[in-house]
């Protein structure tokens, strides 16, 4: 029974021109591809014959020596207290600035735009540059990550407190507004009881995002943990590089899962119903700890107003900016670009299955869902300028290290997500599939991608921004971008070059940001 | 592969068992669900299995295509006793059963071809077929067919439409085409026309009789709306509490028979009375 059904016929009218635009998009995509990996010196014989050497130096990672473990007692507490102190500094300045760069609280339209732009600047700059701009200008030591995390979070919660407000009910307002009140009393009795969730929600977000950081800071000499392990790593002590290493993982993702489900317990509001002793327990404990790490481990903030004069100098030095190496310098921000792009695309490429191992409803298998979770925890639990360090000693210096770095990194990021995507998806038409009688990898690219593949495009633009972010301060453990520039200015004291970089990277990064916001918003 | 047109209206009578299933249990979380359910279905027939809710019609289903594991029992398909335990086994006797769901069980942000298309994977799975059709590719053949079903079911205008666009009886007349791609011998229909309006339910009705009659595929479907019943099957099974409490023909339901199965005879003009 033969029907006169002409396919191509339909082919013509309503296939092709989406099928045209499908094939450009690819073929686009596959020529930036193998532009970045020609940029970023993707090498797979390096890689071949770094692993080797990769295993060789884990095999001399063990056993860890702990021998040094007052002195990483004492480092551990010190990150700890400057993830506190930038997260509490950070909220300080962030609730005013959040509430002048929200449309329905701002004062006038000049305080508003200002305000804004003033975060979207704060939030550009990576976290590792202002800790080596405050290191060169106040000195070595925890006050240059405690102002370099304080403006950081000014620039992530500055924003979130924004959108925050301005998604708020206007009706108790309006009551509120329509009884005479002040302004200030207005944000005080009907804004806030409604942000205060949202805000505690993200206070959290941004305490464990600290915290993680000041693990790095120390690479750049703005205390804590990291420095200790850049020296001993530097010095081939790979058995103290290791005890290190388990500290800060155990301390990262004790931090991460205690935030997560604070977090969760805020924003859903059934924390302190269910399971109360545990919940107050966890409340105490995150308590004590900011309580100990502000009150007991002060950080000295006169070294700030010391620090004044030779942040202006710093800054005034940097007038008229260095143009002569210009061209240079963007060829070199092409190749941080590229590194950034080769970086996502192996995370990709990594999470794909481990996002499907993970996820419970791929697997039905407990073991195997679990242990492909703890490692993306793992992935996750070691910053991407420590997986650098390691791939410099591995495969070399240069960009290809920085890629395996933040390939690893954010596959621990894409690994999660997916998993997460592939979890919530609907059921249903999988069972219908799988009623058909199709295979098991059938089942799963013509039932779960098709409904996951929105979110992991709209994630995978997220960790590309990231990354391309992150490929900029690379360099300064030697995995190649634009970094090493930067770092090398700062440390010659070539203000009028830090100057130029800083402009280029906050360019880039700025554009990045906008066009990963639009990409996003269209794939959703 | 080759495409085969089945004959028109294969006769009754015919003694071919498509499916037999003898005293079936299964208990959920200690709720006994099914209380020894005995099952005969003949090729070619159009039996609506009805009851009220939460009287095992669905887990009766799933338990034909190997979704819900019975507790003890045994269930013939097609010949071959179910094992549940061999995984390929299982996925071998599916492609030979269509399934159609009550919310239709596409994948959404796809097109109408691609969930019919992707009825035919169970057939492709082996070798280049298994590796081309899961990556996507079908051949010419495939889509061609997919297209013919898709004019069988009254809609190859949507085909290259998002299915999330379409209309409840668009997207259900799209299912049809999915389980038909399979070529089975045995569709099952659970609640097709619940989520439809009254005139879209009577269309749909008719498609799936006419797919009984001109293909000559056995339909086994779960009904609530009791003229469906007597006007689209040849037999009707009423479940009650896990048990059978009526199996014969659509003719013989009478008032009693309804008011024992759901405690009250509804709106229900009986054929007989
Ligand atoms: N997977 C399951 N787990 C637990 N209980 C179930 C499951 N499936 C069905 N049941 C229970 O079995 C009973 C019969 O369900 P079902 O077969 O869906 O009835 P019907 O389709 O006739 O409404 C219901 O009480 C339902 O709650
Ligand atoms: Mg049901």
């Amino acid at each position: 029974m033969r029907s006169s059904v002409n396919l191509s016929h339909y082919k013509r009218v309503m296939g092709q021109g989406t099928k045209a635009r499908k094939f450009l998009l690819w073929f686009l995509l596959i020529i930036i591809l193998a532009l970045s990996f020609k940029a970023s010196q993707i090498d797979i014989r390096a890689f071949i014959d770094g692993m080797p050497h990769a295993l060789s130096l884990i095999k001399e990672m063990f056993p860890p020596d702990f021998t040094r473990w007052k002195r990483i007692i004492t480092l551990t507490a010190e990150t700890i207290s400057v993830g506190f102190w930038g997260t509490f500094l950070g909220i300080l300045v962030s609730v005013p600035l959040g509430i002048f760069s929200a449309k329905n609280t701002s004062p006038n339209a000049v305080i508003y735009n200002t305000s804004k732009e003033l975060v979207n600047l704060l939030r550009a700059v990576p976290n590792i540059i202002y800790a080596l701009i405050f290191v060169t200008t106040i000195g070595i030591g925890p006050v240059a990550g405690v102002i370099a995390l304080m403006l950081a979070t000014v620039g992530l919660l500055g924003k979130f407190y924004a959108e925050a407000v301005e998604s708020i009910d206007p009706k108790p307002v309006e009551a509120i507004e329509a009884a005479g009140s002040h302004k200030l009393s207005v944000i005080r009795h009907a804004v806030f009881p409604q942000v205060f969730p949202l805000f505690m929600g993200y206070n959290l977000y941004a305490l464990d995002h600290n915290i993680r950081a000041a693990m790095a800071l120390g690479l750049v000499g703005a205390g804590g943990l990291g420095i200790e392990l850049f020296t001993q790593m530097r010095s081939f002590n790979y058995q103290k590089v290791s005890a290190i290493l388990i500290v800060m993982l155990i301390i990262i993702i004790a931090i991460d899962r205690v935030s997560a489900y604070l977090r969760k317990g805020i924003i859903e509001g059934t924390l302190f119903s269910a399971n109360k002793f545990r919940d107050y327990v966890l409340m105490a404990i995150v308590a004590a700890m900011a309580f100990i790490s502000i009150y007991f481990i002060p950080v000295d903030l006169k070294e700030i107003v010391y620090g004044l004069p030779r942040i202006w100098e710093f800054l005034s030095n940097m007038f008229p900016p260095e143009r002569s190496d210009i061209p240079r310098y963007i060829w070199l921000m092409l190749e941080t670009i590229a590194i950034g792009i080769c970086g996502t695309f192996f995370a990709i490429v990594i999470s794909i299955p481990l996002g499907m191992l993970a996820a419970r409803n791929v697997t039905h298998s407990p073991v195997i869902s679990n242990a492909a979770r703890e490692i993306t925890n793992f992935l996750r639990g070691i910053p991407d300028l420590v997986f650098a360090l390691v791939f410099v000693a591995a495969v070399g210096l240069g960009p290809f290290a920085g890629v395996l770095a933040l390939a690893l990194h954010t596959a621990g990021f894409l690994g999660k997500f997916y998993a997460e995507a592939i979890e919530n998806i609907d059921p249903k038409p999988v069972e219908a599939v799988e009623a058909t009688g199709a295979r098991f990898l059938q089942k799963i690219i013509h039932a779960v991608f098709p409904q996951a593949l929105p979110l992991f495009n709209s994630y995978n633009l997220y960790i590309l921004d990231r990354n391309i972010r992150a490929a900029t301060i690379l360099g300064v453990v030697g995995a190649g971008g634009i970094g090493f520039e930067l770092i090398m200015s700062v440390r010659l004291f070539e203000h009028q070059r830090t100057a130029t970089l800083i402009i280029i990277i906050l360019i880039t990064i700025m554009a990045v940001d906008r066009i990963s916001a639009y990409l996003r918003k269209k794939v959703v | 592969m080759k495409w085969q047109g089945h004959g028109n209206a294969v006769p009754l009578q015919k003694e071919a068992k498509m499916l037999e299933m003898e005293s079936i249990h299964k208990r959920f979380n200690g709720a006994e669900v099914l209380k020894g359910v005995d099952l005969k279905v003949k090729k070619g027939e159009a039996v609506a299995l009805i009851g009220p809710s939460g009287s095992g019609k669905t887990t009766l289903i799933r338990i034909i295509n190997g979704f819900v594991v019975p507790d003890n029992g045994r269930v013939v398909v097609l010949g071959k006793e179910i094992d549940y335990r061999k995984r390929d086994e299982l996925r071998q006797m599916r492609r030979r059963i269509g399934m159609i769901y009550q919310l239709f069980n596409l994948v959404d942000r796809t097109s109408a071809l691609d969930n019919v298309v992707s009825g035919a994977l169970g057939r492709m799975d082996r070798g280049f077929e298994l590796i081309s059709s899961t990556i996507g590719l079908f051949s010419r053949e495939v889509r061609e067919r997919a297209m013919e079903l898709l004019s069988f079911v009254g809609i190859e205008d949507k085909a290259f439409e998002r299915v999330d666009r379409l209309s409840g009886g668009q997207k259900q007349r799209v299912a049809i085409a999915r389980a038909l791609m399979q070529e089975p011998e045995i569709l099952l229909a659970d609640e097709p026309i619940a989520n439809l309006d009254p005139k879209t339910s009577q269309k749909i009705m008719e498609l799936l009789t006419k797919t009984n009659r001109e293909k000559g595929i056995t339909i086994i479907t779960v009904l609530h709306h009791l003229k469906s019943v007597r006007d689209h099957s040849h037999r009707v099974v009423g479940l009650k509490d896990g048990e059978i409490c009526f199996d014969g023909r659509t003719d013989c339901l009478t008032r009693e028979h309804l008011s024992s199965i759901y405690g009250f005879a509804g709106e229900y003009e009986c054929a007989a009375a």
